[in-house]
C-alpha cells in the first residue's frame, strides 16, 4: 500500500520555497508532496507507523477507522481459536466456566436466588451489573440452544459452538463499550493535546493491539474489556466535561466488575477538584453526588424490586435451607436493629449478601502468585504467618500512602491531560499494595498507561520505551497463568507481535537509540529497563529447559513475581515522577535540576 | 523521495503472526492427504511413492512436489516421528499441526522473495499511458497479493502450499521481464510444473512467449535463435529429467500419469466452481422448472444428480450434454485468441496478461475445474491490474468474485468472521488503494462495465448475509445446495464479466 500518489494539479508553492531557501532548508522541497503537517517525519520510526504510513494523506479518521477496527477484529477473533481457561479441566473447570455458569444461574433462576445458588460451584462474586449481562448473554444464548445453559446439567459443558457464541459475547460486548470509548477518547485526548489525526490513529492501534486485555479476554477468557471500557467512557466523558456522565459510566464500571475501585480514587479526587477550583461549586457538587447516588440506585434497582416480587410469590432465596433464617454474613449486629420479618428485611439481605460476595474480606493478603509488594515480600520475609487484621491494615496504609501523592497533585492540578498518568499512578498504587490482588488486575494499571500513547508526544521514544515496558512485563508475569491451560502460543505470538509494532524490545532497541536533546534521561531508561528485558529473556530459557528443584516446585513462579513487582514498582515511580512534572506543581527551574533523573 | 511504506517484511510479520494463530482453526482433509505424503516419501522406497495405497489420498502431486515432501520428512522426524507413519491414518498430534502449519508460513517466504524481487524490478515511475506499473503501484500489488485472503484461506486454514507454488510461478514470470533470464524463467516454470500440474493451464502462454522471445529473432519470426534453442531444450529436458527421470527408469510413468490425471471425474465438482458450466448448471436447473409449460423433452435420468453434493458424472435434464472434449476444444480456442496477440508483441506485460488469459480460459472452459484455481487468474492479473484504470475496472469483478466464491470452502462456525471480515478487510483496502494509483487510461473507458462493476461489487453483501444467516433462518438445513448455488452463479457472472472486459481491454491497449 504505498502512499497516495502525489497530486499532478498541486500548485507551486513560491512563496514557501522562498522562506525554506532563506533558513537554508532548500532540500525541503524533496518532500513538497508529503501532507504538510507530517513533513517533519521522514521516515516512519516504527513498524506500526510504517504500516499506516500510507493512511496520512486521508483527510479524515472515517477512511481508516472501519479498517482499524476489522484489523483489530480479526486478531481477536484468531486468538479466540485458542483454548481457554480451564478447558477440559475437571473438576472446577477455570474462568470460563464461572462466566457460563452465571448465564446458567441468571437465566434459569429467581432473581433474589442469584447470590445464593451453590456458592461452591461458582457462586456469582461480581457486582449486579455482571449479573445482568450475564443474563442478557444467557437469553440470546439460550435462542441458540437452550442445553448450553441448563440448570446443573450444563455443568463444565465444552460444546464447540458454546465456545464460539462464548466468544462472540465476549467480542460483542468489547465492540459496544470498549472499543467505542477507546476511539472516542483517543480522539478527544489527541485533540486535547495538539496531536496529529494520523497519530492518533496509530495510537488506537497501538491501544487496541494491547496484548493484555487480548490475551485475558479472548483467550483466557473474561470481560474485563467491559469493565475497562466504562471507565474509559467516563474518563473520556470528563475530557469533554460531561462530568455527570462520567459518574454513570464510573458507577457502571464498579457495577459490573469492583475492580473498578482501583481508579475510584482518582474520579473522586478530580470531581472534588473541579469542585472546588476555581472557586466553590456546591450546585456541580450537589449534582455529582445525586448523579452518582441515583446511578447506584438503579443498578440495584432490578435486585431489590425483584427480590420484593420474590417475596410476594413465596420464592425464598435460600430454598435449600430449612429452620430459622441464619444470621447476616456480614454486620451481624445490623439484625439487632432490624425486624427480621419486616418485608424490607430480604432485601437488606440480599445486599448485605452481595457486598459479602464482592469483597471476599475473609481471604488471605494475596492468593496466588501475584506480582505486587507483598506476594514479592513473602519471598523474604513470610509475610503470611503474622495475624490477618494486623497485615489487613499495614495492606491498608500501604496502599493509601502510595496513591495519596497521585491523588493529591491531581486534586491541586485538576487538568484533563493528567488524567490518564493520575489514573494509571492510582492503579498502579493498589495493584503494589492492597489486598487480596489477582495478577490479571495488571489489566488496570495498564489500561490508562497505554492511553497516554495518544497524548502529547504519546509515540516519543521515551513514553514508547515506559508504555512498552509496563505491557510486556504484564503481559510476562502471567505467564505463568496462560501456561497452566497450553496458552503460551498466542502469549509469545501476541507479546512479541505488539513488541514488533511498537519498535519495542527484544524485537528493536530502537526506542533507546539516543536522541540529542535527552541523552540522559534516554541513559536513565536504558538503565532501568535493560536488566528487567534481559531477566525475561533469561527466565523464559530457564522456565523452559530446568527443571526447577524438587523442594521448590514454584521457583519460577516465585522468580517471576519478584522481578515483576520490582518492574511495576519502577512504573509506579515513573507515572508519579511524570505526573509530578507534567502538572507543573513544582516551579520548573525547581525541578529542572532535582528530577531530570526520573522524566525529561 | 525515500523507500516506500509499509515494506513487504513489515506486512508478511504481521500477517505471519494472524496465520500463527489461527493455527487451531479448521483444517480440511488436505492436512491429512500432506501429512500421508510426509509419510510416504519418508518410509517409503522412492519407486513405491505412487503405488501405495494405505490411506484413501494416495500421492497424486508430481515428483517435484515429493521431493519437497521428502525434505521436509526429514525435519518431521525431529518433530514428532509418529506422523511419519504411514498406517498411522489421520494422526494429528499438536507438534504435527504446529510442523505443518509451520511448514506453510516458511515455505511462503519464496512467495515473499519473488514479490520483492518483481517490486524491485519495477521503475520508479509509470511509463506514459499507463503500459508499465510503477514500483508505488507494483508495492501496493505485491502486498495485496501478500495479503490475499485466497491464500490464507486455502492455505492457512483449509490447508495447502499454495502460496510457495504461486512464489515460484511469480518468481518466474518476473524473470521472464529481462531478456537476459528469460532462460531461467522458462525452467522454473517447467520445475513448477513438476511440482503441481494444474499450472500445465498456463503452460500456453510461456510456451508462445519464449518460442517468440527466446527462440525467435525479435527481428524476424523466420530467423531462428539456435543456441537459446538447444539451451532451452536442454535445460527443459534436465528439469523434467531429475522430476521424473528415476521414475521412468522403473516404467512407472503410465503409473504416474494415472495418478495425476483421472479422467473419470465430472463436468462440475461437487461445489460449482464459478465458471461458465456453473451457469449453464444453473440455467439447466431453472429450465427444470419451466420446461413442461415450454414444452421441453426432460431427460428423467438426470433429475436426481448434481448439486446434492456428490461428486460424479453431471447430466444436465434439458440442455445437451458436454463431453471433455467440447471442454478443451473451447479451452484451446479461448487461449489461442489472445496468444495469438502474444505472438506478435512479446511485451513482459502481454506476456503477464496472456497468462493471466489462459488462467481465464482453463477456468471457465475447464473440465472438472476446482474453485481454488481462481488463484490461477487472480494471482498473474494482480501484477498487471494497476497499469490504468481500466485495467483496474476489469479486476474489480474479479476479486470480488474470485474471493467470494471460496466461502463454502469454510462452513465451521468458528472459522465464519475470519473469512468474511478479512476477505472485506482486503477488498476494500486494496479496492481503495488501487483505485489512488491506478493512473488514468489513455483512452475512453467502458461507461457501462464500470456501472456493472459497482453493481455487482454491491450485490455481494446481501448475497453473502442470506447465504450465511438468512438461508438458516429460513430453511434450516433443507435446500442446502441453494446458497451454494446462489454463491457460484453470482461468483460465475463475475469471473466472465471480469474476463470479458480484461479481453476488451487487452485487445485495445
Amino acid at each position: 500500500m504505498a502512499g497516495p500518489s502525489p497530486s499532478p494539479h498541486k500548485p507551486r508553492r513560491k512563496a514557501k520555497r522562498a522562506v525554506n531557501a532563506a533558513s537554508n532548508l532548500a532540500n525541503i522541497t524533496a518532500l513538497s508532496d508529503v501532507n504538510p503537517v507530517e513533513t517533519l517525519v521522514r521516515a516512519p520510526s516504527f513498524p506500526l507507523s510504517a504500516l499506516l504510513w500510507p493512511a496520512r494523506g486521508f483527510v479524515t479518521e472515517w477512511e481508516v477507522l472501519p479498517l482499524i477496527l476489522m484489523g483489530v477484529g480479526l486478531f481477536r477473533w484468531a486468538a479466540g481459536l485458542w483454548g481457554y481457561s480451564g478447558f477440559q479441566k475437571p473438576p472446577m473447570f477455570g474462568d470460563y466456566e464461572a462466566q457460563r455458569h452465571w448465564m446458567e444461574i441468571t437465566t434459569q433462576l429467581p432473581i433474589s436466588q442469584w447470590y445464593f445458588h451453590d456458592l461452591q460451584w461458582w457462586g456469582l462474586d461480581y457486582p449486579p451489573l455482571t449479573a445482568y449481562h450475564s443474563w442478557l448473554c444467557g437469553k440470546i444464548g439460550s435462542l441458540i440452544n437452550p442445553s448450553w445453559f441448563a440448570l446443573f446439567s450444563s455443568r463444565g459443558l465444552h460444546d464447540a459452538n458454546l465456545k464460539v457464541f462464548m466468544r462472540a459475547t465476549v467480542l460483542v460486548s468489547e465492540y459496544l463499550i470498549y472499543i467505542p470509548a477507546v476511539v472516542v477518547f483517543t480522539r478527544r485526548f489527541s485533540r486535547l493535546n495538539g496531536v496529529s489525526t494520523w497519530s492518533s490513529a496509530v495510537a488506537l492501534v497501538a491501544i487496541l493491539m494491547q496484548p493484555a486485555t487480548i490475551l485475558i479476554d479472548h483467550v483466557h477468557f473474561q470481560y474485563n474489556t467491559v469493565m475497562l471500557g466504562l471507565v474509559v467512557a467516563s474518563m473520556s466523558s470528563l475530557l469533554a466535561g460531561r462530568n455527570l456522565w462520567a459518574c454513570v459510566f464510573f458507577v457502571a464500571a464498579l457495577g459490573f466488575k469492583q475492580m473498578a475501585l482501583y481508579y475510584s480514587f482518582s474520579i473522586f479526587s478530580y470531581l472534588l477538584a473541579i469542585c472546588v477550583f476555581p472557586r466553590i461549586n456546591i450546585s456541580r457538587f450537589v449534582a455529582i453526588a445525586a448523579t452518582t447516588a441515583i446511578s447506584f440506585a438503579l443498578l440495584i434497582l432490578p435486585i431489590v424490586v425483584g427480590t420484593l416480587h420474590d417475596v410476594k410469590r413465596g420464592i425464598d432465596a435460600r430454598p435449600d435451607l430449612d429452620g430459622p433464617r441464619p444470621p447476616l454474613p456480614l454486620f451481624p449486629q445490623l439484625a439487632n436493629y432490624l425486624d427480621t420479618e419486616a418485608f424490607y428485611y430480604p432485601v437488606v439481605e440480599q445486599l448485605v449478601q452481595i457486598v459479602h460476595r464482592i469483597f471476599p474480606f475473609a481471604r488471605g493478603l494475596f492468593e496466588d502468585k501475584v506480582a505486587n509488594f507483598w506476594c514479592a515480600l513473602n519471598v523474604i520475609v513470610k509475610v503470611k504467618k503474622y495475624p490477618a487484621p494486623l497485615l489487613q491494615r499495614a495492606s491498608l496504609l500501604a496502599t493509601l500512602a502510595s496513591i495519596l501523592p497521585p491523588n493529591l497533585v491531581l486534586f491541586l492540578r485538576p487538568r484533563k491531560h493528567l488524567l490518564p498518568l493520575a489514573f494509571a499512578a492510582t492503579a498502579w498504587g493498589f495493584f503494589l499494595f492492597s489486598y487480596q490482588v489477582h495478577e490479571k488486575s495488571v489489566l488496570l494499571p495498564l489500561m490508562p498507561m497505554t492511553l497516554m500513547l495518544a497524548g502529547n508526544h504519546g509515540l516519543s521514544k521515551q513514553i514508547r520505551a515506559w508504555v512498552g515496558f509496563a505491557n510486556i512485563l504484564g503481559c510476562w508475569t502471567m505467564f505463568p497463568l496462560l501456561k497452566r491451560v497450553d496458552l503460551a502460543m498466542p502469549y509469545t505470538v501476541l507479546t512479541l507481535l505488539w513488541a514488533y509494532l511498537l519498535g519495542l524490545p527484544p524485537t528493536s532497541i530502537s526506542v533507546y537509540a539516543p536522541e540529542e536533546t535527552k541523552a540522559l534521561s534516554q541513559w536513565v531508561t536504558i538503565f532501568l529497563h535493560a536488566p528487567f528485558y534481559l531477566a525475561m529473556a533469561l527466565w523464559h530459557v530457564l522456565e523452559l529447559n530446568v527443571v526447577p528443584p524438587a523442594d521448590k516446585p514454584d521457583l519460577w513462579t516465585v522468580a517471576n513475581v519478584g522481578i515483576g513487582a520490582v518492574g511495576f514498582g519502577l512504573c509506579y515511580i515513573w507515572c508519579l515522577g511524570k505526573l509530578v512534572v507534567d502538572s507543573e506543581i513544582i516551579p520548573k527551574s525547581w525541578f529542572s535540576k532535582k528530577t531530570k533523573l526520573k522524566s525529561q | 523521495m525515500g523507500d516506500i511504506y509499509p515494506s513487504l517484511t513489515q506486512c508478511a510479520i504481521v500477517a505471519a503472526a494472524l496465520k500463527i494463530l489461527l493455527f487451531p482453526a479448521y483444517k480440511s482433509t488436505d492436512f491429512e492427504v500432506h501429512r500421508n505424503w510426509l509419510a510416504i516419501t519418508h518410509s517409503l522406497p522412492l519407486w513405491e511413492w505412487y503405488y501405495d495405497k494405505t490411506s484413501e489420498w494416495t500421492l497424486d502431486y508430481p515428483p517435484f512436489f515429493a521431493y519437497f515432501e521428502w525434505m521436509m520428512s526429514q525435519v518431521a522426524k525431529l518433530v514428532d516421528p509418529a506422523m511419519l507413519k504411514v498406517y498411522n491414518l489421520e494422526y494429528a498430534s499438536w507438534q504435527t499441526v504446529y510442523f505443518q502449519r509451520f511448514t506453510v508460513i516458511i515455505t511462503e517466504l519464496l512467495l515473499v522473495y519473488a514479490l520483492q524481487i518483481f517490486v524491485d524490478s519495477s521503475p520508479r515511475s509509470g511509463g506514459g499511458g499507463g503500459s508499465v506499473v510503477s514500483k508505488r503501484a507494483a508495492q501496493a500489488a505485491a502486498i495485496s497479493i501478500l495479503l490475499s485472503p485466497g491464500l490464507l484461506i486455502i492455505d492457512h486454514i483449509h490447508f495447502q502450499y499454495n502460496g510457495c507454488m504461486y512464489g515460484l510461478l511469480i518468481l518466474s514470470l518476473v524473470l521472464g521481464r529481462d531478456k537476459s533470464t528469460l532462460l531461467w524463467s522458462g525452467l522454473a516454470f517447467a520445475a513448477l510444473l513438476c511440482m503441481k500440474h494444474i499450472y500445465l493451464y498456463l503452460a500456453p502462454a510461456y510456451f508462445v512467449f519464449l518460442l517468440r522471445a527466446y527462440c525467435l529473432s525479435p527481428r524476424s519470426i523466420f530467423r531462428i535463435q539456435w543456441l537459446n534453442c538447444v539451451k532451452l531444450g536442454f535445460g527443459l529436458t534436465s528439469v523434467f529429467g531429475i522430476a521424473f527421470g528415476p521414475f521412468a527408469l522403473r516404467g512407472q510413468i503410465s503409473q504416474i500419469f494415472s495418478r495425476l490425471f483421472p479422467f473419470s471425474r465430472g463436468l462440475c465438482h461437487a461445489y460449482w466452481a464459478p465458471n461458465v458450466w456453473a451457469m449453464y448448471s444453473f440455467v439447466d436447473r431453472v429450465l427444470i422448472l419451466i420446461a413442461p409449460r415450454l414444452g421441453l423433452p426432460l431427460k428423467e435420468g438426470a433429475l436426481t444428480s448434481t448439486t446434492r453434493g456428490l461428486v460424479g458424472d453431471t447430466a444436465f435434464a434439458v440442455l445437451p450434454d458436454v463431453s471433455p472434449r467440447v471442454c478443451f476444444v473451447l479451452t484451446l480456442l479461448f487461449q489461442a485468441i489472445p496468444l495469438a496477440r502474444l505472438f506478435m508483441q512479446p511485451t513482459w506485460e502481454n506476456f503477464v496478461a496472456g497468462v493471466t488469459l489462459c488462467g481465464f480460459a482453463s477456468f471457465l472452459f475447464g473440465w472438472h475445474v476446482h474453485e481454488k484455481a481462481i488463484l490461477l487468474v487472480i494471482i498473474p492479473f494482480s501484477l498487471i491490474a494497476l497499469r490504468d484504470r481500466r485495467f483496474l475496472g476489469a479486476f474489480r469483478p474479479l476479486a470480488v468474485a474470485g474471493h467470494v466464491s471460496l466461502f463454502p470452502l469454510l462452513f465451521t462456525p468458528a472459522e465464519f468472521p475470519i473469512k468474511t471480515v478479512y476477505t472485506v478487510f482486503w477488498l476494500i483496502l486494496f479496492l481503495m488503494v488501487f483505485d489512488r494509483l491506478a493512473p488514468a487510461a489513455s483512452r475512453a473507458r467502458l461507461f457501462l462495465f464500470d456501472r456493472f462493476s459497482t453493481l455487482y461489487i454491491t450485490v455481494s453483501i446481501p448475497l453473502i448475509v442470506y447465504c450465511s444467516l438468512v438461508h438458516g433462518i429460513l430453511f434450516g438445513n433443507k435446500y442446502e445446495f441453494l446458497p451454494l448455488m446462489f454463491t457460484s452463479s453470482y461468483s460465475a457472472i463475475g469471473v466472465v464479466g471480469s474476463w470479458v472486459g480484461f479481453m476488451v481491454v487487452y485487445f485495445t491497449s
